[in-house]
Parts: C-alpha cells; sequence; structure tokens
C-alpha cells in the first residue's frame, strides 16, 4: 500500500514540474496597421405605396445614398411618377453643397393665411470631406392655415379676460378640491402650477408663441444622412398624415396637438471610433402628441401592435401584416439594417408580387471601419532564427538522475555485511 | 563501511531517502518532459482550431491585430503530414503551439517573404521531417479570409542560427520554413524555401 502512495505522490510531483515548464504566458499586441475610415449609409421612406401586381404607385418618398469616398445623393418625391415633383441630386467631388430648388406640382400661398404645397420633392446634398451631409424629403400634400393676425386681434382680449378668467378657475378647483379630495392638489403639484392664475395665463402665454392655426401633412417622407464628430446616422421617418394645431405653442415649437397617422421611423448609426454600428426602429399606427404648456413637456400616446404578422409562410398565398411594427437586422460584417412601418398589409406575395399597401414605411441601413491611425510597430528584433528544438541533455540528464535515485535507494535499503541475520543464510 | 556508517546514524538515512525521492522526480520530469509537451501542445491546438474560424479572430486579421500566442494560419504539408494551427510570433510561449509566425514578415499569401519556424522535437513536433521534403511538394496556408498554395523550391539546407537572410524582407512572394538542425540539437537551423503557386478557395 505505501508503494502505491509513494508511486501516486511521485507521479503527482512530476506532473507538477512538467506543468511549470509548459503552461504558456500572456501574449502581448505588438502590431498596429494603418487604415482610412471608410463607411457607407442609405435611407428611404415612403408615405404611402400601393403595389398591385407589380406595379406600385408611391407617393410622398425619400431616398438618400451617402459614403466616405465622399459620395452622397438625395432624392424627394411627391408622385415618383410625376416628374415635375420629384428632386434629385448627386455629387461625388468633394467639398460640394448643392440644393437644388423644390419641386412642387402647385405651391400656392395666399397672402399669410394659407399656404397650399401639393406633390413636393425636395433633394440637398454635401460632400464636405469626412461629414458629408444628404437630404431628401417629400410629400403629397401640405397645407399651412397661417393665423398670426388673427391671434394678433385676439391678444389684448385675452390679456384682459385672463385674470377674470383665472379667478374663475380658481374659484371651480377650491370647490372640486373637497370633492376630489387630494386628487387635485396633487396634479396641480405635479405640473407646478399656481391654482389661481396658472391655468388660463398659461394658455394665454402660449397662443402667443403660435406661428400659425394648423398644418397638415399628407404622405410626408425624409430621408437624411447625417455626418457628426462622433458618429454617422442614416435616418429615414414617414408619416401617412398628420395635423398639427397651433404650431409654435408649446415648447421648442412644437404644437399644441399633434395627430400623426402611420407613422415609421428607422435608424442606423455608425460610431465613428468603435467601428461599430446599431440599428433602431420606432413604428405607430397612430400617434397623439399633446403639447399644453401647462403640461410641461410633450406627452405623447403611440398606439402599436409589435412585431409584423406572417400568414401562410411558404406558400403562394403568403401574406404579411406590420402594424405600428419594425425590425433590425446585424450582418456578419457588422453593416446594420432597420425597417419600419406605420401600417404595411402585403397580400398573396407569391401571386405576380401581390397587393401591397404601405402606409409610412422606412428603413435604413449602415455599415463601416473606424480610422486606424498608424502607430509604432512594436516588434522585438530577431537575434537569431527561433530556437525550436529542446536540448539534448534533457532526457540524458532525467535518466542521470533517475540512475543516481536508484543507486542512493540501494544504499538505503542494503544491510550492513557484519551485520547478517540468520535467516539470510 | 559506508552501509554501517549509515546504519548507525538515523538522520543521514533518511537524508538520503529524502534525496532519493527527489532524484527520482526530478529524472521522471526530464525523461517525460517531450510527451508532457506533445499532450499540452495537443491542448493549444484544440483551442487555436476553434480560435482560427471565429469571427473575431476574422476581424483581428483583416485588421493586421492578430496578438502573439494567437492563431493566425492553418499549415498543411502532405507529403510529411503536417496540418497544424501557426500562431503569431516566435516567443518560447507562442512555440509551445507548435509553429510560430516570424512577427517582421509577411503576413501568409500576401506579398513578400512568409517566414514560419516550427518545433522539430517536443511541442507536437510538427516540423519533425522537414528534412524529407524535396523540391516540388506542396505546402498550403490557410488564413482565416483565405488560401494559398507554395511549392518546394529547392531541397531543405542547414545554416547558422544567426543567419537571418533567409527571413529578411523579398519583393517575390515566398515561404520559409525554419526548425532546429539536427534533430534533438539547436545547434543549426533547417531551412525549406518555396515559393507562391496560387491563391486557393478557403475550405
Amino acid at each position: 500500500m505505501s508503494m502505491f502512495r509513494r508511486t501516486g505522490a511521485i507521479a503527482l510531483s512530476a506532473l507538477v514540474v512538467s506543468a511549470f515548464l509548459v503552461i504558456p504566458s500572456p501574449a502581448s499586441a505588438d502590431t498596429v496597421q494603418t487604415r482610412a475610415e471608410s463607411f457607407i449609409a442609405t435611407a428611404s421612406a415612403r408615405g404611402l405605396n400601393i403595389g398591385l401586381l407589380n406595379n406600385n404607385i408611391t407617393i410622398g418618398a425619400s431616398g438618400i445614398e451617402m459614403n466616405s469616398t465622399p459620395k452622397a445623393k438625395a432624392t424627394g418625391g411627391g408622385v415618383l411618377l410625376a416628374p415635375g415633383t420629384v428632386s434629385t441630386v448627386e455629387t461625388t467631388a468633394a467639398s460640394q453643397a448643392l440644393a437644388p430648388p423644390k419641386a412642387c406640382l402647385l405651391n400656392l400661398p395666399l397672402l399669410n393665411l394659407l399656404n397650399v404645397q401639393l406633390a413636393c420633392g425636395e433633394a440637398k446634398v454635401d460632400s464636405t470631406p469626412g461629414a458629408p451631409q444628404a437630404f431628401g424629403q417629400g410629400s403629397v400634400a401640405a397645407v399651412d392655415i397661417g393665423g398670426q393676425q388673427i391671434l394678433a386681434l385676439l391678444s389684448p382680449v385675452l390679456d384682459a379676460l385672463a385674470p377674470l378668467l383665472d379667478q374663475v378657475v380658481g374659484t371651480v378647483t377650491g370647490a372640486l378640491t373637497p370633492i376630489l379630495g387630494g386628487l387635485l392638489p396633487g396634479l396641480q403639484s405635479t405640473l407646478g402650477l399656481d391654482p389661481n392664475t396658472g391655468l388660463v395665463s398659461s394658455l394665454v402665454d402660449g397662443l402667443k408663441k403660435a406661428t400659425q392655426l394648423a398644418s397638415i401633412r399628407l404622405g410626408n417622407s425624409t430621408s437624411q444622412g447625417l455626418s457628426e464628430t462622433g458618429k454617422v446616422s442614416s435616418i429615414a421617418i414617414a408619416q401617412g398624415g398628420q395635423i398639427d394645431v397651433l404650431p409654435g405653442l408649446a415648447l421648442g415649437g412644437a404644437p399644441l396637438l399633434s395627430i400623426v397617422v402611420g407613422s415609421a421611423k428607422a435608424t442606423s448609426v455608425f460610431d465613428r471610433s468603435g467601428g461599430t454600428s446599431t440599428p433602431g426602429f420606432d413604428a405607430a399606427i397612430l400617434t397623439i402628441k399633446l403639447g399644453l404648456p401647462i403640461l410641461g413637456n410633450i406627452t405623447e400616446i403611440p398606439v402599436k401592435l409589435g412585431s409584423p404578422v406572417t400568414l401562410l409562410a411558404g406558400t403562394a398565398l403568403e401574406s404579411t401584416i406590420a402594424l405600428g411594427a419594425g425590425t433590425t437586422t446585424k450582418n456578419p460584417d457588422g453593416s446594420v439594417s432597420s425597417v419600419a412601418d406605420g401600417v404595411s398589409i402585403w397580400l398573396l406575395k407569391g401571386i405576380s408580387g401581390g397587393i401591397k399597401i404601405e402606409l409610412a414605411h422606412a428603413e435604413s441601413s449602415i455599415g463601416g471601419q473606424s480610422q486606424l491611425v498608424e502607430q509604432q510597430k512594436v516588434v522585438e528584433p530577431v537575434a537569431q532564427l527561433a530556437k525550436t528544438g529542446s536540448d539534448p541533455w534533457i532526457p540524458m540528464a532525467g535518466f542521470a538522475l533517475l540512475l543516481a535515485a536508484f543507486t542512493t535507494r540501494r544504499l538505503v535499503v542494503a544491510r550492513p555485511s557484519g551485520n547478517r541475520s540468520p535467516s539470510d543464510n | 563501511m559506508l552501509i554501517n556508517l549509515l546504519r548507525s546514524h538515523r538522520w543521514l538515512r533518511v537524508s538520503l531517502s529524502g534525496l532519493s525521492v527527489a532524484l527520482l522526480l526530478g529524472g521522471v520530469g526530464l525523461v517525460g518532459y517531450p510527451f508532457f509537451t506533445n499532450a499540452w501542445q495537443g491542448r493549444i491546438q484544440a483551442r487555436l482550431d476553434d480560435q482560427l474560424v471565429s469571427p473575431e479572430l476574422q476581424q483581428a486579421y483583416k485588421e493586421g491585430k492578430v496578438e502573439t500566442g494567437d492563431s493566425l494560419t492553418r499549415i498543411r504539408i502532405p507529403a510529411i503530414d503536417v496540418d497544424v494551427v501557426v500562431v503569431e510570433g516566435i516567443t518560447p510561449s507562442a512555440l509551445r503551439a507548435g509553429a510560430g509566425h516570424y512577427p517582421d514578415t509577411a503576413l501568409p499569401c500576401e506579398g513578400g517573404n512568409v517566414a514560419i519556424a516550427g518545433h522539430r522535437t517536443t511541442y507536437g513536433r510538427p516540423f519533425g521531417n522537414l528534412d524529407q521534403l524535396r523540391t516540388g511538394d506542396t505546402i498550403e496556408l490557410i488564413t482565416p479570409i483565405g488560401a494559398c498554395q507554395y511549392k518546394v523550391s529547392k531541397d531543405p539546407f542547414a545554416i547558422a542560427p544567426d543567419n537571418l537572410d533567409v527571413i529578411a524582407k523579398t519583393t517575390d512572394k515566398m515561404l520559409t520554413l525554419t526548425t532546429c538542425h539536427p534533430k534533438g540539437s539547436a545547434a543549426q537551423r533547417l531551412i525549406v524555401q518555396s515559393t507562391f503557386v496560387q491563391d486557393l478557395k478557403a475550405a
């Protein structure tokens, strides 16, 4: 038993000794090369697209292409089949900014009261090296109802009435407080309002800031390529329809009320220092934005259903329905893309393209490599060709040690010649 | 007399017994050293196999950021049954993988002189039979982004370890393999030079 123990201990110890000889040490970096930054970004958006058996009618379309060469291309169109409503511009020359006039089927300003634009397209590019920009916008109808004169006339009257109305409101809220318990004071506290003077005065102040009475947009789409210090973005935004009431009234120039039917936003962002790209999207069937000054900020209420649904997949009758939905994709080469749909219904895909109805469709993609600055290459100079053979003395020394161990052991267990036991004979 | 001395002094006997165990340990360790290195190299190669096909390494390779000790290329020499992953660098720790790429030489399959060192004995001895290569034998390099083929341009020859001419930069696309010579010694280096034949489709 003791022999087994000893042998086991020896074998274990030998393994430990050998492990010290062969365990590798940590590696170290030693090379860096030079590489220029490169990126490519695309974005496109459609306000409304109707497709029937591969025949498409697209209104309110826009698109951009941009890369680091630099190249910048932008398109904006009211109705893609109508040439007078489409604006396209492209540049590949360095440091060139182009912005042709907006192309509209109808552009009718009536004094300061009404401005009607039908089927308009706009495109702008800038090819500043390292910072190209591209912008495309298309809309099928835009109506701005001005009203600053009316608001100016109303302003003195409202100013005169405001204290009285505030007092009335204060009285009403005072009467309601016992009924509503802690709810009303809590709300007033949250909104930072004086219950006696805040509500009406705040509204009157807001009305003075309003720039128009209303603004209506149909089939509006915007595609944008943006180069900034730390990032490059491709952004596509599409809206089926939008009605803004009292634009400019709320904080940051937002309208008092905004109703957006079918909205889609797809973004792809390239991090110029890290070389990574990130996709994102936002989509809704309906969005209501409340910009009441008394609320302090804009309240947004989106209605969305989530992921696209595909029915009868793999058959000729395959149909996909996306309501306030979107997807993102990351490719093996690091590029990314994103797609967003306000409302997208594509029926019977397998039958000659099927039937497609899109209200607010946006897609974007981006990919690239960050710049790599040349650095000193740190490589240990090679003094001689790599030593890749073991020293021949190692196994010989091993055998010598084994022989010495055997001899020493023999000495230890040997018995003295003059002290033999009787059994030895 | 020595035995009687040992008998009369127990401490001497115990000391000598301890010495014999120490000698035995040392002996087993040194004799088993080549076998342990081979086993260890096998474990390293298993890890390098996975690393060579990883997207992270592919990216690092494209950017020229492969670190010392990381997979760089696979070398296949059908004539002497070699199929091993070559790491970046020729430091002693890097060469525990079996074969390493001289860092200041061209990257595999690219323009210039690509130099690779491999163990002749121990650590899997991938270049153990390098002396058996002959002119015309083929060598394949499979990198994370491609593959190529070289052909041995002249029979192996021995040089002094400090003769660095064989790994000097060249304008021609070529591959130089180095290993220790003669087998079991580091007195000289055995050199195999080959010229680029063609790019291959990566397996």
